[in-house]
């Protein structure tokens, strides 16, 4: 019997320890951060797993003299849990101790936490709401002249297992330079933040004077800069965000792809999509339309949608396959390809094809964007990056045509056989050429028509021959698609092509160490 | 990017959401629509129809 009062005494003792980590302990500190408009880590976190729950690690972490009151958690909570069912570690930063800063042993757990998501293959989620290294009793080379291993961690980490990270407050300096290694990043507007500086320092060190909003909100990282990927309404849309992105990949690269619900009809005849693409080729439609109809039934979770929006990047589901699509959107632009666009198109490669999602093409081009805003944004540079990405991608493609398939834009689009498409497809609508018609005929047959009797009809007469070359059914004549299909056809054909395609493709590749991003 | 407006789809007092069309400008032979960047009240309407217009030249003002 002494043994276990002895036992009970002890436990209660860690029991008593525990609850003082809590919210229910800390009701100074939890009206503050609630005052703030925030929640708490701790009410993140129950948001965030599967009926709330998690097994805490590092949560007792103390100084030597065993006072936890000044820290606790030290900052940071970490942890792993699950997200429908599966292991997802999480490193939440508490705002309510030192402002989030990380401590000695805040980044102690921090580095455990990724060095388990390295050796067992588990997503990392990263909840960001705080300072960089703490400054209060650590503004001391003993501390920092050594660094952490923490950098190239993650680094090792992208590409393995999932990795988000949820803005949900000051995510100036540290928090953005972890964010940066995240496939996805999510920022709540109004309160969350994100730059390599926030107004004190930019202040402090130029003199000049700057909201916090303003330098880094939502509005300016998400919507002007694309930063970050995602804009929420609010920290629920954020954590429902995370679980949603999470659900179309595999807990790693190896790990197995996930299973949707396959209720949608397999073979399901697209029957809107016969009419979607205007026959004026100068008129703009909703390519989100299109998706939607081809993509199991409310499979649909768009990234980036209010940045580089000529394109459209979207996780979706075939017969439960989760696919990445990726299309230009007329209504946007024409569907041009700008640097946001190819920006965006790039990194959505990269993170389908490191977790085994096929790429579904749909083009609609009538070229890369041009004029001087174009170079400024270094179009040249980033268009490069999205072909480069595509080049080095292993994982199943396919291409469909839906109307203007123009230039360098429909091969860096898929188009054609460059990159191998496991599918090149056209609907009937398609118009396949290397340059806009009207351009091309007012660059190469300007003298010609200059010199005839009547300018404008003889333009317009070569205009006409031109676009007589141009039809899907050439395109096919020259083996340039492999069918013209049916728009009702194309769930169909689009999933009988997956189910074909092999998992992942050997590329031909000399025997050299590293590609070299383009200029 | 520049371009002519063709046409213009709100009026003044009308009551937008953000991502409503407001105005269809024509660009490399391709009809574009400018959407409002924010939910509001167009208070001014500053281009007409037939104008060509160039990167960031305000087309609307929304309140």
């Amino acid at each position: 019997m002494t043994g276990n009062d002895s036992f009970g005494e002890k436990w209660s003792e860690v029991e008593v320890a525990k609850a003082a980590l809590l919210d229910a302990a800390r009701s100074a500190a939890i009206t503050r951060q609630h005052k703030r408009g925030k929640k708490t880590a701790r009410e993140r976190l129950a948001l965030l797993f599967d009926e709330g729950r998690f097994d805490e690690q590092g949560g007792l972490v103390s100084p030597p003299n065993g006072d936890r009151a000044d820290a606790p958690a030290d900052g940071v909570i970490t942890g792993i849990g699950r997200i429908d069912g599966r292991f997802v570690a999480v490193a939440a930063q508490d705002f309510s101790v030192y402002g989030g800063s990380v401590g000695a042993y805040g980044g102690a757990k921090i580095q455990r936490l990724m060095d388990q998501c390295l050796a067992q293959g588990i997503p990392l989620v990263l909840l960001l709401d705080g300072g960089g290294h703490r400054i209060q009793g650590m503004q001391d080379s003993w501390h920092f002249a050594r660094t952490g291993t923490f950098f190239a961690d993650m680094a090792r980490l992208t590409g393995w297992v999932p990795i988000v990270a949820a803005v949900m407050g000051d995510g100036f300096a540290a928090p953005t330079n972890f964010a940066a290694f995240a496939d996805l990043v999510i920022m709540v507007r109004g309160i969350a933040t994100m730059g390599l500086t926030g107004p004190a320092l930019v202040k402090a060190a130029t003199g000049e004077t700057i909201g916090k909003e303003e330098l880094g909100g939502a509005d300016v990282q998400v919507d002007q800069n694309g930063l970050a990927h995602l804009g929420a309404a609010n920290e629920e849309e954020a954590l429902a965000a995370i679980r949603r992105y999470l659900s179309y990949l595999p807990s790693n690269a190896r790990a197995a792809p996930t299973e949707g619900t396959r209720d949608d009809p397999r073979d399901r005849s697209c029957d809107m999509l016969v009419d979607v693409v205007p026959a004026d080729t100068r008129k703009p439609y909703d390519v989100r339309k299109v998706i939607r109809e081809i993509a199991d039934r409310d499979s649909v979770f768009e990234i980036q949608p209010s940045w580089g929006a000529s394109a459209v990047t979207a996780f979706a589901r075939m017969d439960g396959r989760a696919v990445g699509f990726i299309a230009n959107q007329p209504m946007r632009l024409g569907g041009m390809l700008t640097a946001p666009a190819c920006e965006k198109i790039a990194r959505f490669i990269a993170i389908c094809d490191a977790f085994g999602l096929p790429l579904l093409y749909l083009i609609d081009i009538p070229g890369f964007a041009i004029g001087p805003s174009a170079e400024k944004a270094m179009l040249g540079r980033r268009s490069g990056k999205m072909i480069a990405e595509l080049a080095h991608a292993t994982v199943p493609r396919l291409s469909l045509v839906l109307r203007k398939g123009y230039g360098g834009g429909y091969v860096a689009m898929c188009g054609g056989r460059g990159f191998m498409p496991d599918a090149a497809l056209a609907w009937p609508t398609a118009e396949i050429c290397p340059m806009s018609i009207e351009g091309s005929v007012d660059v190469a047959y300007r003298k010609d028509y200059e010199a005839a009797p009547e300018p404008a009809t003889r333009r317009q007469e070569i205009i006409d021959g031109m676009r007589a070359m141009i039809s899907s059914l050439r395109a096919a004549g020259g083996l340039g698609v492999d069918n013209i299909i049916h728009p009702a056809d194309t769930r169909r054909v689009f999933n009988d092509v997956l189910s074909r395609a092999v998992g992942r493709r050997q590329l031909p590749m000399p025997p050299k160490f590293r590609a070299i991003a383009p200029i | 990017m520049a371009g002519t407006i063709i046409s213009i789809e709100g009026q003044v007092g009308e009551v937008v959401d953000a991502e409503e069309t407001i105005a269809i400008m024509e660009s490399m032979k391709m009809e574009m629509s400018i959407v409002a960047p924010a939910a509001g009240t167009i208070s001014e309407i500053l281009v007409a129809e037939g104008d060509a217009v160039v990167e960031n030249q305000p087309l609307v003002r929304i309140i």
